[in-house]
């Protein structure tokens, strides 16, 4: 009897964790893919920052060749912000690729939650139910 | 405190692994072995490679912001 009660209470407990599990889960996949969207953003407007500075230093080089004399800074600035607006792109690019391939085990991931998992809460809730029914007909038994 | 998903995820299957582990200490017949080989084992392995994956892409996020701070 007492260990009919053991089983049931274990099994209990492992249906609520599964259910805990179910929920925060979710909320860890979604605050992934908030984070995804965060950098995202962050070097979006990283590139749009070092576009505008290469556009200015652009200006600034040609208003200086126009002038005539040494221009050398000026073209060593527009240098500069090229190369760091090709390095933000790069890594705008490596994150997309490596986005677009976590999004496809992300969503497996979301399938297993939202519909493998309440079947396998259901099953162990069937299976309570019979144990629970069990420990009935025990506890009515002569 | 702000943590990473990746580390929460992993407190959570970790909380979920001890409660199979009561649960399987007492329950030892043919439904408990079903529910282990169609239900619980695949929830772990999917679940890890999961995490793993949010695990290495959190990493790359990270990367990826510090590379780009000039």
């Amino acid at each position: 009897m007492s260990r009919v009660h053991a089983d049931i209470g274990a099994l209990k407990g492992l249906h609520e964790a599964l259910v805990r599990f179910r929920y925060a889960q979710r909320g860890v996949a979604e605050r992934g893919a908030g984070e995804i969207e965060l950098t995202r953003a962050s070097l979006a407007a990283r590139a749009g920052d070092w576009e505008a500075r290469l556009e200015q230093h652009q200006a600034e080089l040609a208003a200086c060749r126009s002038r005539g004399g040494d221009c050398s800074a000026y073209a060593w600035a527009v240098e500069q912000a090229a190369e760091r607006l090709e390095h933000v792109r790069r890594w705008q690019q490596r994150v997309d690729t490596e986005a677009g391939e976590f999004g496809g085990t992300a969503s497996t991931f979301l399938d297993l939650l939202d519909s493998d998992l309440p079947r396998a809460e259901s099953q162990l809730l069937a299976g309570i139910a019979s144990l629970e029914a069990a420990r009935r007909v025990q506890a009515r038994a002569p | 405190m702000h943590t990473r998903p990746d580390r929460d995820g992993d407190e959570q299957l970790r909380l979920l692994g001890a409660a199979w582990e009561e649960a399987d200490r007492h329950w030892r017949d043919e439904v408990a072995r079903q529910f282990e080989a169609d239900h619980w084992a695949p929830l772990v392995q999917r679940s890890r490679a999961y995490l793993d994956a949010l695990c290495a892409m959190m990493d790359l996020l990270e990367t990826a912001e510090r590379e780009t701070e000039f």
